[in-house]
């Protein structure tokens, strides 16, 4: 079974992929929005969904420590990497202490930090585009990659959020 | 975390766990149990600490199989000890520092 979805909020995201498990849908792999799940027993795996530091070289060294470590890796997309282990073999987070747990929403907030940047650029030269040109289809692209940067700013803004909340129980 | 900074129970529980040689699956086991379920170290946790750990030089890989593509092993460095210790020191401290409170119990 495929699904096409679009998620901001690996939490969220998580709790879907969570659901779905435990209606008897395994999460096989995912690209570009598109989830493919299996049949499994209902609620036989747990997921996590993480972030790398680096898309290179730290793959593979991830992936061989998670694999030793009992963990599955399910399926990786760029620096996004799915995770699960099966249930049975008892609660199954990432992260449990508050550091790291700070570290990760770090890595998450830096990460679309980046991607608003780049967008806001590709943003400005729309505009200026748009402007200079006074063409429908540029105006039409400054709104949508607009509406990508509030998007992205969004999450950005979540992240912080979660990060202060965490600094708090400290 | 800087040197003079206490450790954190997650860095001081895998220093312990690291007195022999272990691998990551096995640092999580035994944190467990000497714990007695108390701390469970996640992997993205340990992950990170290790890492962390290695780049301080308070740990060192032991071994790593590469034939069988088997569990990377570590083991606490001089470093690694002196710290521990250090820290051992400062929480008999606060151990000492607390029988001001024993009357009020």
């Amino acid at each position: 079974m495929k699904k096409f979805r679009l998620y901001y909020d690996k939490d969220i995201e998580q709790d879907w992929l969570q659901k779905m498990s435990s209606e008897g849908w395994a999460l096989k792999n995912f690209f570009l929005g598109v989830y493919t799940f299996v049949p499994c027993e209902p609620g036989e795996y747990i997921y996590q969904i993480d972030l790398l530091d680096s898309w290179n070289g730290a793959k593979e060294d991830f992936a061989a420590f998670m694999e030793d470590s009992g963990v599955e890796v399910v399926s990786q997309w760029y620096r996004w990497v799915y995770l699960r282990r099966k249930a049975e073999d008892g609660p199954f987070e990432m992260y449990t202490d508050i550091d790291s747990k700070i570290n990760q929403y770090t890595r998450i907030k830096d990460f679309f930090l980046g991607a608003t940047i780049f967008e806001a650029i590709c943003l400005l030269v729309e505009i200026i585009a748009a402007v200079q040109t006074k063409s429908f289809v540029f105006g039409f692209f400054s709104i949508l990659i607009g509406i990508i940067v509030l998007a992205l700013l969004r999450i950005v803004w979540r992240c912080q959020w979660k990060i202060e909340q965490l600094q708090r129980e400290k | 975390m800087d040197s003079n900074s206490p450790l954190t129970e997650s860095i001081f529980y895998i220093l312990l766990a690291v007195r022999k040689p272990n691998h990551g699956y096995g640092i999580i086991q035994e944190v467990g149990e000497i714990t007695g379920g108390r701390v469970i170290l996640g992997p993205g946790t340990l992950y990170g600490a290790i890492n962390l750990l290695l780049d301080k030089k308070w740990i060192a890989l032991y071994s790593e199989d590469k034939t069988s593509r088997k569990k990377k092993e570590y083991l606490i460095t001089e470093q690694g000890k002196e710290a521990f210790f250090k820290e051992v020191k400062r929480l008999k401290e606060l151990i000492q520092d607390a029988k001001l409170m024993e009357g009020l119990a």
